[in-house]
């Protein structure tokens, strides 16, 4: 019996290399664009956790421990299979896109208020007192510290989505963890198909895990 | 001359601790008022109070004839035209000097950036830092940064400064380069409330001398008087512990 790396297997992935790429490209479309929705639900949810307001650290709160204590799995099968009985049918790229989008947006969120509250109080004052708006003080003064200390946690965020955009492969999301897992059930050669896709997410992750690293010792340096 | 500042019976409470039990305090414009007295006496909440930084729970603040409380949509138009310097600082990190001090004219008044630039590099160069526009606050000493904070409240143009402790986070040898550059302001007739400990300063500039105690204005009057003949016990007493410190 030929092993599980043996060399026509190799052979075959390399003639049908076009479905690894579609699905890679179908990985890194979702990727961008949920990382994009993570961040612009971090900064909105994470501003809302500072702020004075009971009722909107109470929006925070219900949005960051129901997403971050449920499994990103239900999440997204409560997208897929919940939501067609309330007539809503989405397109599996956007069930994806949504799910990992809110799902990492509450891990944003968490980063953003943390981020913001280390930013010292003086800061706030001098900018109210010298007549700055409650948003243009966030704008100009705030959020740029507070961007500083965010980056790297978000670099490593960024890490965690791209290989979390793999739960597409439960809901036939065409991502690239779906069709190396077809691929590989159709000739049944598992070996070369995931290890291919295993390098290929880190030919994405491991770059952005060593520019978070990089991030992180700079900080340390100018702290 | 009339009163630009204006404060009514302010009730401050942080918690069930309430610090300011009733102040009453005006302030005529060009006036230089210099509040002191022992820690936890209320001075920096009361100047605080000013700006609407601390809101009180009772009472009421005008200024420039406007009553700030009831007037929120005015306070950011109004605290624009009040500078505060601060105990430490608060330069902006992330900015230069020469930024932290066009912020504010570019932002809110809406200069353009060539106009900002200029005016901020006359008022740098009135607190002796022209050299230092490109570097960051943390680059200079906490002299420097005081200085530049002073510029920074000035490229405004305000009617009047508030300082809140401007020389009590300094190393001592840092303290005279920063009230040189008040003392110099103060000669130019802007209204200045301070809150200090230099009492050679409150002698040197002051018009009236504010003594508190215990969330109260205890005793009002020139500096002369309120120094050599103080007329409250209490008053009494903490010049007569700061004269042995000294």
């Amino acid at each position: 019996m030929p092993g599980p790396f043996a060399a026509f297997k190799w052979e075959a992935l390399l003639s049908d290399w076009n479905v690894f790429a579609e699905g890679f490209g179908m990985t890194i479309a979702v990727s961008v664009l949920a990382l994009l929705l993570a961040l612009v639900l971090g900064i909105a949810f994470g501003m809302m956790g500072t702020e004075k307001s009971r009722l909107f650290r109470l929006v925070n709160r219900c949005y960051v421990e129901l997403i971050q204590n449920t499994p990103l799995v239900i999440q997204i099968f409560f997208l897929y299979n919940g939501l067609p009985y309330i007539g809503i049918q989405l397109p599996i790229f956007w069930v994806g896109m949504l799910g990992i989008g809110v799902y990492h947006g509450a891990y944003a969120a968490e980063v953003v208020r943390a981020g913001i509250l280390s930013v010292p109080k003086g800061q706030f004052e001098a900018a109210m007192a010298q007549g700055f708006s409650y948003r243009d003080t966030m704008r100009h003064i705030i959020l740029p510290q507070a961007k500083r200390l965010a980056y790297p946690p978000l670099t490593n965020l960024a890490v965690n989505l791209i290989k979390n955009t793999s739960v597409m492969a439960m809901i036939a999301g065409g991502d690239l963890m779906y069709h190396a897992d077809s691929w590989a059930s159709a000739n049944l050669y598992y070996g070369p198909a995931y290890v291919v896709t295993g390098l290929l997410y880190i030919a994405i992750c491991f770059p952005l895990a060593t520019y978070a690293k990089h991030l992180e010792s700079k900080l340390e340096v100018s702290v | 001359m009339s009163r630009v500042i204006r404060l009514e019976n302010i009730h401050k409470s942080f918690g069930k601790l309430e610090v300011l039990h009733g102040i009453d305090l005006e302030v005529k414009e060009g006036e230089k008022v210099v509040i002191i007295g022992p820690s936890g006496s209320g001075k920096s909440t009361l100047i605080r109070c000013i700006n609407l930084l601390e809101k009180p729970e009772q009472g009421a603040v005008y200024v420039d004839q406007v009553n700030l409380l009831s007037n929120t949509q005015q306070l950011s138009r109004v605290r624009q035209s009040m500078g505060m310097v601060f105990q430490q600082f608060n330069l902006y990190p992330h900015m230069t000097v020469l930024e932290n001090l066009m912020l504010a004219p570019m932002k809110l008044k809406k200069e353009s950036g060539e106009e900002a630039e200029k005016t901020a590099l006359v008022y740098l160069e009135r607190v002796g830092l022209q050299d230092k526009a490109h570097s960051y606050p943390a680059q200079l000493s906490g002299g420097q940064q005081q200085r530049v904070a002073i510029a920074r409240a000035l490229t405004m143009k305000p009617k009047i400064m508030l300082f809140d402790e401007p020389t009590s986070a300094l190393d001592p040898e840092m303290i005279q380069e920063v009230l040189d550059v008040m003392v110099a302001l103060a000669d130019e007739g802007i209204t200045m409330v301070v809150v200090t400990h230099e009492m050679g300063f409150a002698r040197r500039v002051a018009d009236r001398v504010v003594f508190m105690a215990d969330g109260k204005i205890i005793e009002e009057n020139a500096p002369e008087e309120f120094f050599t003949h103080p007329q409250h016990e209490r008053a009494r007493q903490f010049l007569s512990k700061i004269e042995r410190a000294v």
